[in-house]
C-alpha cells in the first residue's frame, strides 16, 4: 500500500517560518522595554531635578496682578499651556505652588531680579525676596552675602547650645520617670498603692534645706525597698526641678538672643501706597521730576533716611507695556523695589513690595538664584542633595533631609533579612531533604506558594493584631494584656506535668523509629508518623502553656498603660514583612535544594557521612548560591513593601532614629520612618501635598537606589560564592 | 537458552558457581539474598563469595540486578523507602544486614565509586580527606598523609600535586573519577564497589582507570559492575553472570571467557545474546 506522494515544493509557507511571529514578539517586547525605560527615566528625570536652582520670574497679567515664582516648568492642561511656579512664602501667601495661563503672560516681558534672594528657612518653605534690612548692621556693604554668612554661623552656635540644654531637660525628665518605675515596679511587686507615701516623701524633701540629705520617715510602716525608691524619686524630683528651672531660664535667654537678628526682606507681593503725577515716558526712562512727590509717597529709602535728599539712580525694568518695576540704587544701599502701574497718560499707581522679616537662625540657606552660573547652580544642588541624604526633614518632611528615613528602611529590612533567612532555610531544608514526599507536603508546598501572591495588606493586618497586640501585649503585661485568662496555678503546674510526660515520649519514639533498620516496614512508616505527632502536640502544648501561665506578668508592667512591644514597631515591622517573604524563601531555597545533583548526596552517603553531615558539608555550600538568590528577592520584595507597614510601625515623623549609638542600640520598640510610607504620606497624605509633589519623585528615586543597591550587594555575593562551583566537566 | 528461558518464567533456577571460586578466601559473601521493591523483586536469591584481594566482575544486560546487588553490599539502597529485603550478606564474617547493624560504620568500611564521577564541591584534597573529615579528623599532617597516599593510590598525585587546593570540578572527567577513587580508597575500605566507573568515559580515561584497578588488585577487595566484557576479561578475576535478577554462572574469569560450565553464558559473552 503506496500513498501518492503530494508534489514537493522548494518553498516554505509562511506558517513555517512564522515571520508575523517574529513582529509580534519582538514588538510586544519593544513595548516591554519601553515601559522599563520611560519608568526610569521619568522617575530619574523627575528625581534629579526637583534640587536643581532655578530662576525667579516676575510677570504681570494684562489686568495688571503680578505673577511671580521659581520657573518649574510647563504644563499642558485642556489645550491651555501653564507655567509652573514655584512662589513660595507661604506664611504670606499660603501656596508654595501656582499655575499661570501662558496665554495670559503673553504680553509679559518677565523681569529676572539680579537681588532677589531665595531663602530656604526651618520653617515655612522657601523665601523669595529681596534683602532690604539686616537688624545688626546699621548700613550693610556691598559683600551682604558674607556678613549674612558669618552672623548664620553664630546663630548657628545659639541653636546648638538650644538642643544641647534640650538634651538635659529630656535626660531629666528621663531619670525622673524611671524613678517613677522602680516606684511602680515596687508597687506591682506589692500589690501596694504608694501615691500617699510618694506625696508626702517630695512635700518633705522640697522643705528640707538644700544642702540637706532627705530625712524622712514615713507615716506608715512600708517596705524597705519601696522606702528606697520614693526617697530617690524625691531626691531625683527636687534636683530635677531646681536645674529644670535654670535649664528653662536659659532656654529662654537663648531663644530670646536667637530672634534678635533678623532680616527684613521685600516679598514681590505689591502693596498700592498712592498715585504718582508722571508721564509714561518718564517712568520708563526712570526720570524722576517730581522727587519730593515720590519722596513722600514712598517715604525714607534707606535705613538711615540719609540720601532721601538726593534722588537715587533708578533701574527700570519694563514688565509688560503698563507695568515697571523701579529698583532705587543709593550709594552703597540696599535697592529698594517699586511697582508703577499706567493708570492715565500723566499718571500712575505706585506699590511697594511687602515688607517680611525672617529670624537669622532660621535660614539653612540663601543665594541669589538669578545671578547664579552653572557651577554655583550645581554647588547649590549638591549641597541640597548633601542636606536630602543626610539631614533631619524639615517642615513636616517636604523639604530637607531623608536621612531617618534611609536609615530605617535599611535597618528595618536587614533585620527582616536575618529573621526570614533561618526560617525559611530551615523549613525549606525539611521540605525538600527530610519530609516524606507525599500529598500533605504537596498541598503544604502549594499553600505556601498561595501565600506568596497573598495582598500583603492582609500581613500587615495580621502582623497588627498578632505580632504587636498579642506577642507585644504578652511581652508588655504578660496572658492577661495579650487577651488570654490564665489557668489557676494548679491546673497550670498539673499541665506542664502533662506536657514533660509527652514531649519524653515524644523523644523516645523518634529514637525508636530511627533505629529501625532496613527489615521493618510498616512499623517504622507507623512509628515515625506518631512520633511527627506528638512532637507536634508537644510545640503546641508549649504555646498553650505560654499564653495560659498564671506566672507572668510581662516584662513592661510598669510602664502600662502605655506600651512598650504592645504597638507598631521596628521589631514587629520586621517580623511582619519576614513573615510576607518567608514564602519567597522556602520556595527559592527548595528550588536551590532540589537542584543539588542526586549523585553528590550519593557520594558522600557512600563515604560514610550521615545525612546532616551530607546536608551541611555537601547539600548546603552547592545550594547557597540559589539560597541567596532567594534572599535577594525576598529583601527587593521586603524593602519596597509600604502597604503593611502603615500598620506596623512605619511613622511620617520619627523623633528617635531605630539603630543609633545609645545602649541597647537597636531600638525594637521604636517607631521608625520608612521611605515607600514617606513617599505615601508626603505626596498624598500632608497638609501641603502639592508642596510635597517634587520630594516624592525625589523619594522614589531614593527608594529604587536603595534596593538596588541592596540587591545589587547581594546579586555580587553570590556571583562571588558561584566561581567556587564552576565546574569544566570533561 | 531453556535456562534463561526459565528465568524469564520466574522459575527458581541453580546458580553455577565454579570449585575454584568457592576455594578462595572470602572478603564478602552474600547469602541467599532477595530484595524487592515495593511488589516487585529486583535480586532472587543470590549466593555468592566474593575472593579477598582480588577483582569480581559482575556482569549482565541491563537491569538484571548487578547495579542493585552492588549497592546493597554498602544498603545505599537503605535511601529508598519501598526497599525491602531477605537475607543476609557477611563482610569478613559479620552481618550486614542484622538489625543491630549502624549503616554509617558500615559504609566506612568499604569505597564506592559512581558510574558518573561526582567530585564533591571543593578543592581536590579536601575531596580527598573527606571521609576523614567527616570523623572529625582535624591534624593537618594526618589528613595531608591520607591525601597523598590516597591519590598516589588512584594514580593522580602527580597531576594534581600542585594543585592540591584548587577546586576538584576543575579536573577533567578521567580525573575526577580516579579523583573519586582516591576518596573511596582514602578511609582504607575492606571492600571496594565500583558501579560501572568507565562507562562515562572515553577510552584513554578507560584504560587509565583500568591500570589503576589492575594496580589495586591485592591490596583492595574489588566488586566492579560493567557493561563492557573485554573490561571484565581485561581486569577482574572472577566474573559473575546475572540474568534478571538472578546469578547464572559464577567462574574465574579465564574460564567464563574461555570454556564456560553453561551454553547460555558462551551466547552472552560472545555476544550472540543480550
Amino acid at each position: 500500500m503506496s500513498r501518492t506522494i503530494p508534489k514537493r515544493s522548494m518553498q516554505s509557507g509562511v506558517t513555517a517560518q512564522g515571520e508575523p511571529m517574529v513582529w509580534l514578539s519582538g514588538g510586544m517586547f519593544a513595548i516591554a522595554c519601553l515601559m522599563i525605560i520611560s519608568l526610569l527615566a521619568l522617575v530619574l528625570w523627575q528625581g534629579l531635578s526637583t534640587l536643581w536652582p532655578r530662576n525667579y520670574l516676575l510677570y504681570a497679567r494684562p489686568d495688571g496682578t503680578l505673577v511671580a515664582g521659581e520657573m518649574y516648568g510647563r504644563t499642558r492642561e485642556n489645550g491651555a499651556t501653564k507655567l509652573y511656579l514655584r512662589s513660595g512664602n507661604y506664611d504670606v501667601s499660603n501656596q508654595h505652588f501656582l499655575y499661570a495661563d501662558e496665554a495670559d503672560l503673553a504680553s509679559s516681558n518677565p523681569w529676572k531680579p539680579n537681588t532677589l534672594w531665595t531663602v530656604e528657612r526651618k520653617e515655612w518653605g522657601n523665601l523669595y525676596g529681596f534683602p532690604k534690612q539686616l537688624s545688626w548692621v546699621d548700613s550693610p556693604s556691598d559683600k551682604l552675602s558674607e556678613e549674612v554668612h558669618a552672623a548664620m554661623k553664630e546663630s548657628r552656635s545659639i541653636d546648638q547650645k538650644i538642643a544641647h540644654e534640650k538634651e538635659q531637660l529630656k535626660r531629666i525628665d528621663h531619670a525622673i520617670s524611671e524613678a517613677r518605675l522602680s516606684i511602680r515596679k515596687v508597687e506591682i511587686n506589692e500589690k501596694s498603692d504608694l501615691q500617699g507615701d510618694i506625696d508626702e516623701a517630695v512635700a518633705a524633701r522640697f522643705q528640707a534645706a538644700e544642702e540637706s540629705p532627705l530625712n524622712w520617715t514615713p507615716s506608715r510602716t512600708i517596705s524597705d525597698r519601696a522606702k528606697n525608691a520614693i526617697s530617690r524619686f524625691a531626691d531625683v524630683s527636687y534636683k530635677a526641678d531646681a536645674q529644670m528651672a535654670s535649664i528653662n531660664e536659659q532656654i529662654s535667654q537663648l531663644e530670646a538672643k536667637r530672634a534678635e537678628r533678623t532680616v527684613l526682606f521685600e516679598l514681590p507681593i505689591a502693596d498700592p501706597i498712592g498715585t504718582l503725577e508722571l508721564g509714561w515716558d518718564q517712568v520708563l526712562a526712570g526720570k524722576l521730576d517730581s522727587w519730593d512727590a515720590f519722596k513722600e509717597l514712598v517715604g525714607p529709602l534707606s535705613t538711615d533716611g540719609e540720601t532721601n535728599n538726593n534722588p537715587p539712580t533708578i533701574e527700570v525694568h519694563r514688565i509688560s507695556d503698563e507695568q515697571v518695576a523701579w529698583q532705587t540704587l543709593g550709594n552703597g544701599k540696599l535697592p529698594r523695589n517699586f511697582l508703577l502701574r499706567k493708570a492715565s497718560p500723566s499718571s500712575c499707581e505706585v506699590f511697594s513690595m511687602r515688607e517680611h522679616s525672617v529670624i537669622l537662625a532660621d535660614i539653612v540657606r540663601f543665594f541669589p538664584p538669578n545671578q547664579l552660573n552653572t557651577f554655583q547652580r550645581l554647588g547649590v544642588y549638591l549641597a541640597r542633595w548633601w542636606e536630602f541624604l543626610l539631614g533631619e526633614p524639615r517642615e513636616a518632611g517636604i523639604e530637607g533631609g531623608f536621612f531617618p528615613a534611609i536609615w530605617g528602611t535599611v535597618v528595618m529590612t536587614l533585620i527582616m533579612s536575618l529573621a526570614v533567612m533561618p526560617f525559611g532555610v530551615l523549613a525549606a531544608l525539611y521540605m525538600r531533604e527530610y519530609a516524606k514526599p507525599g500529598p500533605l507536603l504537596s498541598a503544604i508546598r502549594i499553600s505556601i506558594n498561595n501565600l506568596a501572591g497573598v495582598p500583603s495588606i492582609v500581613y500587615g493586618v495580621f502582623g497588627l493584631s498578632f505580632f504587636c497586640y498579642m506577642v507585644g501585649g504578652y511581652i508588655d503585661g504578660g496572658p492577661a494584656k495579650a487577651g488570654f485568662e490564665p489557668w489557676p496555678s494548679a491546673t497550670w503546674f498539673s499541665a506542664l506535668g502533662l506536657l514533660a510526660v509527652v514531649g519524653i515520649v515524644a523523644f523516645s519514639v523518634a529514637l525508636l523509629a530511627g533505629q529501625m533498620g532496613i527489615h521493618a516496614t510498616n512499623r517504622r512508616r507507623w512509628l515515625r508518623n506518631a512520633s511527627a505527632l506528638l512532637w507536634l502536640a508537644t510545640l503546641a502544648g508549649i504555646a498553650l502553656l505560654l499564653i495560659k501561665t498564671p506566672h507572668f506578668h510581662g516584662f513592661y508592667q510598669a510602664q502600662l498603660p502605655n506600651p512598650t512591644f504592645g504597638k507598631g514597631c521596628l521589631l514587629w515591622a520586621a517580623c511582619t514583612l519576614a513573615l510576607l517573604t518567608l514564602p519567597v524563601v522556602i520556595v527559592a531555597t527548595e528550588e536551590a535544594l532540589a537542584a543539588v545533583p542526586n549523585s553528590l548526596r550519593e557520594g558522600s552517603y557512600a563515604c560514610g557521612a550521615g545525612q546532616w553531615q551530607t546536608i551541611h558539608r555537601i547539600v548546603l555550600p552547592y545550594a547557597r548560591p540559589g539560597i541567596i538568590t532567594g534572599f535577594i528577592l525576598a529583601m527587593a520584595r521586603g524593602a519596597g513593601e509600604v502597604a503593611p507597614m502603615m500598620l506596623v510601625g512605619a511613622i511620617p515623623l520619627a523623633t528617635e532614629l531605630p539603630l543609633d549609638t545609645e545602649f541597647p542600640f537597636i531600638h525594637g520598640s521604636r517607631s521608625f520612618m520608612h521611605l515607600g510610607f514617606q513617599i505615601y504620606s508626603l505626596g498624598f497624605q500632608s497638609q501641603n501635598s502639592e508642596a510635597a509633589k517634587p520630594m516624592v519623585f525625589t523619594a522614589t528615586l531614593l527608594l529604587l537606589t536603595i534596593v538596588t543597591l541592596l540587591n545589587q550587594t547581594a546579586i555580587w555575593l553570590r556571583a562571588r560564592l558561584r566561581k567556587r562551583f564552576q565546574s569544566s566537566q570533561f | 537458552m531453556n535456562r534463561l528461558k526459565a528465568i524469564a518464567d520466574g522459575q527458581p533456577v541453580e546458580s553455577v558457581i565454579h570449585e575454584e571460586v568457592l576455594a578462595k578466601d572470602v572478603v564478602l559473601s552474600v547469602k541467599n539474598f532477595n530484595l524487592f521493591y515495593g511488589r516487585k523483586q529486583a535480586l532472587h536469591n543470590i549466593s555468592m563469595p566474593i575472593a579477598k584481594g582480588m577483582v569480581t566482575a559482575l556482569v549482565g544486560p541491563s537491569g538484571c540486578g548487578k547495579s542493585t546487588l552492588l549497592r546493597s553490599v554498602n544498603r545505599m539502597n537503605d535511601l529508598i523507602d519501598s526497599v525491602r529485603i531477605e537475607g543476609d550478606m557477611l563482610l569478613n564474617g559479620e552481618s550486614i544486614f542484622s538489625p543491630g547493624v549502624d549503616v554509617i560504620q558500615l559504609r566506612k568500611r568499604m569505597g564506592m565509586v559512581f558510574q558518573k564521577p561526582n567530585p564533591f564541591p571543593m578543592s581536590i584534597f579536601e575531596n580527598v580527606v573527606y571521609p576523614l573529615r567527616i570523623d572529625g579528623e582535624r591534624d593537618k599532617t594526618v589528613l595531608m598523609q591520607v591525601c597523598e597516599h590516597a591519590l598516589r593510590g588512584a594514580a593522580l598525585w602527580d597531576e594534581v600535586k600542585d594543585r592540591l587546593h584548587e577546586t576538584g570540578l576543575g579536573l577533567s572527567g578521567g580525573q575526577q573519577q580516579r579523583l573519586c577513587i582516591a576518596r573511596a580508597i582514602a578511609s582504607d575500605p575492606e571492600v571496594l564497589l565500583l558501579d560501572e566507573p568507565c562507562s562515562a568515559l572515553d577510552p584513554i580515561a578507560t584504560s587509565k582507570i583500568e591500570d589503576l584497578i589492575d594496580k589495586l588488585r591485592g591490596e583492595y577487595s574489588i566488586l566492579i559492575v560493567t557493561h563492557n566484557m573485554q573490561q571484565a576479561s581485561r581486569i577482574s578475576d572472577h566474573t559473575a553472570f546475572m540474568y534478571l535478577g538472578r546469578l547464572v554462572e559464577m567462574a574465574e574469569t579465564s574460564t567464563i571467557f574461555t570454556r564456560p560450565q553453561l551454553r547460555e553464558t558462551e551466547d552472552y559473552i560472545t555476544g550472540r545474546f543480550g
